[in-house]
């Protein structure tokens, strides 16, 4: 029973970070038609903010040593920053070109931000002391399960609530989901587009940071391609959760973590290296079956 | 092709003879780098090439290499496959009369692949695998570190004598062929060691974001294995222990040399109960009081302490290199590998080396073992396993 | 189709510039005489291969896929197995059937059994993924590469794993590369004025008008599915012999997205701008490389500091594609009387 409870504790927190991921994409996604290739390296780079620029092996650490209620607003507001500054600087001048020109450029401009850390950092992966007192297990329901588990659960959770309340209520969030629903009809209606779109980019390049933050406690590593990962699986996750729903990549990705783990404990000693075979075998099926993915959004009519 | 002047000669030169533009010269003796300047190998490759060089410059301090001093030649792979073999291509071309490619086996190969189809010697900076030698490259190839089957072998069987292990719990990075290696030694050591018996095994992934899943299953036995002999290398490594150690299991872990250093101590704090096995300390508390010395010289020219065991295997390359050269009188590639292949315990600052026709590799190497102790490493024994690992085994 | 070899006289002055151009940059390759050059000018006919394969699905389709990569990766294997020597198979990759241990082909005869594997496979794979358009079929494709990488990256005794598999033979002369570039840009250059090319272009720019007109898109698509995967193949094959080495992560993220912006900053819709974006940006990469390692200019030597090279690439990048969206070429292809005509056999009906 407890082993049982452990495993749905597992899939939960691979989920949410995977849920965590989807949405920034699909915020983006929602009001700009941009698949941002650039997200994992905004994760990436929300956690080398934390560091001093030094190619020594021991990573000085500047803003990390900051005591946790300034910690954790400073790495979220650097990934909003970048992700602010993405938009302005490149992203802008892309309004009208074809989903796949701007995809490329944002896979371009992700390359900008690797190298830029690679030359700022050296490649060594750096190790870092984030938050170590959630490294301790707690018990839950008579299962001992890492405390940090229970936090990236329990916060994926409240963003979500958080979200949720702040689209539905403010008008800002309105406006979101007007322009996500039907930008051009959005913009004749009075919806000032910039304000919208760097909105979303801000939301986004901050739940970025809110993965880079669980990944550097997990991990206690600083990896120029710790980001890649989470991003691949999160972009899965906006396609079959129907792109442009925020709550269907939500849903994905909480399944993509469940069958991740779930596949883990099933398989073989022989075939679980072939784990992700499996997965993405999965996703193919779900695709084939339910192309406009799990929760099509309303009037996100293809346009790639 | 270093800059627009030499393209210009080149193209002059290749006109007038139609010939390569940099025959090699015999009047000098050069060595050339075919590893990464740039890209994440850079961070493996540059501390032993670092090494490498301080023993260059002592040879050459020392008078120099059948009386010529050392050259050097650099070309950057950008720890890219496709570049490693222009990178080999170009130290080739400015007359290397030895190849060093980078750490890595996989990243090494093609610069390596180069060289042998020049008939030139190659050393690998610190290549682990069997491959990265005559089963692999050919028989010009070399590897100046130890196999790492050794080193899943040497924490095997150290454990079971010297810490009493029994209950042994398996778990196996697949990113790589190294932690391959480790986990290949283990299983070969443990049939041998009578009733220490394997409780369970794993796979993970190094880029994984989480093992939670593989936790569960370590957690689920009905008791805690005594170690867990963990294949795995960085960045995942750190993951993997700090993880392991916030679920609360506290079993002895058991690692390759992939995990040596202290510079990542500070993610898992007061780490405990943790063995690496190293061919040097770092820590400087080596038994051979000139690897100490060795590590002051090491700051002297780097401004830096050596961050792993690595930076060891690039001195030691250069060392059984030139006295093969010296022996043979010559830089000829067959004569140089014909002396190599006759070392038998050929003693070196970081523990004896062998070679023979059939593996230019260590399948068998002294270890100092290092354990983690509240958050600090120091040696605390040294540890040679029974036997070489047979070739079969290892290429199994 | 009476109008076919119409088409074919108008449009041929595509794939014989583009030709000319590629022999061209071999010749500036001999002319240097350096062997690291050499290697490069190898690369580059490489990339023109792959690219130009990518250009038969994605150029006419406007279907952009993650996956193709995974053919090469299919194609570089077979070949591998094909032309290494039966002992080193017999130890590094025991799993193969006996038969393919025991034979040993010439690398141009494994090249094109490789194609044909490479294209076996896409007919598989594209028979269940063709009936996706748009983003799901994009992802859908990924999905097929990260499932062809796992595979290749843990089949122990069959693929060696991650492991590098060495004892390919290696050619370092840049003739078959040049010529495998010079047949990828004529399969793209025909298959583009095939009926199936036609028509899957027809439907790329006008879906409604297309499938009102009774166009059945998952078999046209499949068509250049297929061709494209064993262009992929081609490609791949000669990439193991190129470096001597194959394992997985060379055929992964790195070049699926090399090759995708090589093809979007060329021009997506365009063959010329497919060999022109891997000519102009592998120029770009050189030059820059150069750059980084130092150029004398008088006594003085100007160097770029390490890594400056990528981030260069990057941002020239954006800034092409911002002031040229669609690509270099946009629609046009290279032609004798300059880039009158869109795409070859635009002007020629479907039917």
């Amino acid at each position: 029973m407890t082993a049982i409870l452990q495993t749905v504790f597992d899939a939960l927190s691979l989920g949410s970070l995977y849920a965590l991921g989807a949405l920034g994409i699909a915020l983006i996604f929602g009001v700009m038609r941009l698949v941002n290739f650039a997200h994992g390296d905004v994760i990436a780079f929300s956690i080398f903010a934390l560091l001093w620029p030094s190619t020594d092996v021991v990573a000085a650490v500047v803003a990390g040593n900051l005591p946790w209620f300034l910690l954790i607003p400073f790495v979220l507001a650097m990934g909003a920053g970048l992700s602010v500054l993405a938009e302005i600087v490149v992203f802008r001048r892309f309004r009208n070109a074809s989903p796949a020109t701007m995809m490329i450029a944002s896979f371009a401009l992700g390359f900008v931000i690797r190298y830029f850390l690679l030359m700022l950092f050296s490649s060594r992966p750096k190790s870092i002391s984030l938050l170590p007192a959630l490294s301790q297990p707690v018990e839950v329901l008579g299962a001992r399960i890492p405390l940090l588990q229970l936090i990236t659960i329990l916060t994926t959770i409240a963003i979500l609530f958080g979200l949720t309340a702040f689209l539905k209520r403010s008008r800002f969030g309105l406006e979101m989901r007007a322009a996500a629903e039907n930008f051009t009809m959005a913009r004749v209606l009075g919806v000032r587009a910039n304000r919208v779109i760097m909105g979303a980019f801000a939301l986004s390049g901050a739940l970025a940071a809110a993965i880079a933050l669980i990944l550097g406690s997990q991990t206690g590593t600083a990896d120029i391609q710790m980001g890649t990962n989470v991003m691949l699986m999160a972009f899965i996750a906006t396609v079959i959760g129907g792109l442009g729903s925020l709550p269907g990549a939500v849903i994905a990705g909480f399944l993509l973590g469940a069958a991740s783990v779930a596949m883990q404990v099933s398989l073989s000693i022989d075939a679980r290296p072939f784990r992700d075979a499996f997965v993405y075998g999965a996703v193919i099926l779900v695709l084939i079956f339910r192309p406009q993915g799990l929760l099509a959004g309303r009037g996100t009519k293809e346009r790639v | 092709m270093k800059n627009w002047s030499k393209l210009t000669t080149a193209l002059v030169v290749a006109a007038v003879t139609g010939a390569p533009a940099w025959a090699a010269d015999d009047d000098r003796i050069v060595v050339g780098f075919a590893t990464a300047e740039s890209g994440f190998m850079q961070a493996y490759d540059k501390p032993a090439q670092d090494a490498a060089m301080i023993r260059i410059g002592e040879i050459n301090a020392a008078g120099g290499l059948l009386g010529k001093q050392i050259e050097v030649v650099n070309a950057d792979t950008k720890t890219d496959r496709a570049e490693g073999a222009k990178a080999g291509l170009s130290v080739i071309d400015a007359g290397a009369d030895l190849v060093v490619v980078s750490c890595d086996y996989d990243f090494g190969s093609p610069a390596a692949l180069t060289a042998e189809s020049s008939g030139l010697v190659s050393f690998f900076l610190c290549a682990e695998s069997i491959k990265a030698g005559i089963q692999g490259v050919g028989p010009h190839s070399f590897s100046a570190s130890v196999l790492a089957a050794v080193q899943g072998a040497t924490m095997a069987q150290w454990s079971y004598e010297k810490k009493e292990a029994r209950s042994y719990y398996r778990l196996l990075d697949t990113w790589t062929e190294y932690n391959k290696g480790i986990c290949d030694g283990f299983d070969w050591m443990l049939p041998q060691l009578a009733d220490a018996t394997l409780v369970g095994e794993d796979t993970f992934k190094n880029e994984d974001a989480s093992i939670a899943a593989q936790i569960t299953r370590i957690k689920s036995l009905p008791e805690e294995p005594d170690a867990i002999m963990l294949c795995t290398m960085m960045p995942g490594a750190v993951s993997a222990i700090k993880q392991i150690r916030a679920a609360g299991i506290n079993s002895m872990i058991l690692n390759g040399s992939a995990v040596d250093g202290s510079y990542w101590l500070s993610a898992v704090p007061d780490l405990s109960n943790f063995y690496v096995p190293v061919q040097g300390s770092i820590y400087g508390d080596d038994p051979n009081g000139d690897v100490t010395a060795f590590n002051a010289k090491y700051v002297e020219a780097t401004g830096g302490d050596p961050s792993t065991q690595y930076v060891y295997p690039g001195y030691v390359l250069i060392d059984v290199w030139a006295k093969a050269v010296e022996r043979a009188g010559t830089t000829d590639a067959d004569a140089v590998v014909a002396e190599l292949e006759k070392m038998v315990d050929e003693p070196t600052l970081f523990g004896p080396r062998t070679f023979n026709s059939e593996i230019h590799h260590q399948n068998k190497a002294r270890y100092l073992i290092v354990e983690t102790n509240a958050g600090t490493p120091a040696v605390v024994d040294e540890w040679t396993i029974s036997e070489p690992i047979p070739v079969d085994a290892l290429m199994k | 189709m009476s109008n076919r070899p119409s088409i074919a006289r108008r449009t041929l002055a595509t794939p014989l510039i583009l030709s000319l151009l590629l022999i061209a940059f071999a010749l500036v390759a001999v002319a240097a005489g350096s062997k690291p050059f050499n290697q490069t000018m190898i690369d580059i006919f490489l990339r023109v291969t792959l690219v130009v394969g990518l250009y038969v699905f994605v150029g006419n389709s406007g279907v952009i896929s993650f996956g193709h990569i995974g053919f090469t990766c299919l194609g570089a294997y077979a070949a591998a197995w094909l032309t290494m020597p039966p002992m080193m198979k017999q130890t590094l990759l025991p799993g193969l059937p006996e038969w393919l241990i025991a034979v040993q082909l010439p690398y141009w005869a494994a090249a094109v059994l490789a194609a044909l594997w490479a294209a076996l496979w896409a007919a598989v794979f594209g028979k269940i993924l063709m009936r996706l358009s748009g983003i799901a079929a994009s992802i859908a494709t990924f999905a097929m590469l990260a499932m062809i990488n796992t595979v290749y990256s843990n089949w122990e005794n069959v693929t060696g794993a991650t492991s590098s598999v060495v004892g390919i033979p290696i050619v370092r002369t840049i003739w078959p590369y040049l010529i495998v570039a010079i047949v990828a840009v004529f399969i793209a250059w025909g298959h583009a004025i095939s009926r199936a090319g036609l028509k899957l272009r027809a439907a790329r720019d006008e879906p409604t008008a297309a499938s009102a007109s009774g166009i059945d898109l998952p078999r046209e698509r499949l068509i250049a599915f297929v061709v494209s995967g064993g262009v992929m193949g081609l490609g791949g094959a000669l990439f193991s012999h190129s470096i001597g080495v194959v394992t997985p992560d060379t055929f992964y993220l790195g070049l699926t997205f090399t090759t995708l912006s090589m093809l979007v900053v060329g021009g997506m819709g365009s063959l010329s701008g497919a060999v022109i974006g891997v000519l102009v940006l592998s120029t770009l990469i050189q030059v820059l490389r150069w750059l980084e390692a130092g150029v004398s200019i008088g006594t003085s030597t100007l160097a770029l500091p390490n890594g400056v090279q990528e981030i260069a690439l990057g941002i020239v990048m954006i800034v092409i594609l911002a002031f040229r969206p669609s690509g270099l070429m946009g629609n046009t292809e290279l032609n004798w009387r300059r880039a009158k005509t869109a795409d070859p056999g635009a002007s020629g009906q479907p039917e």
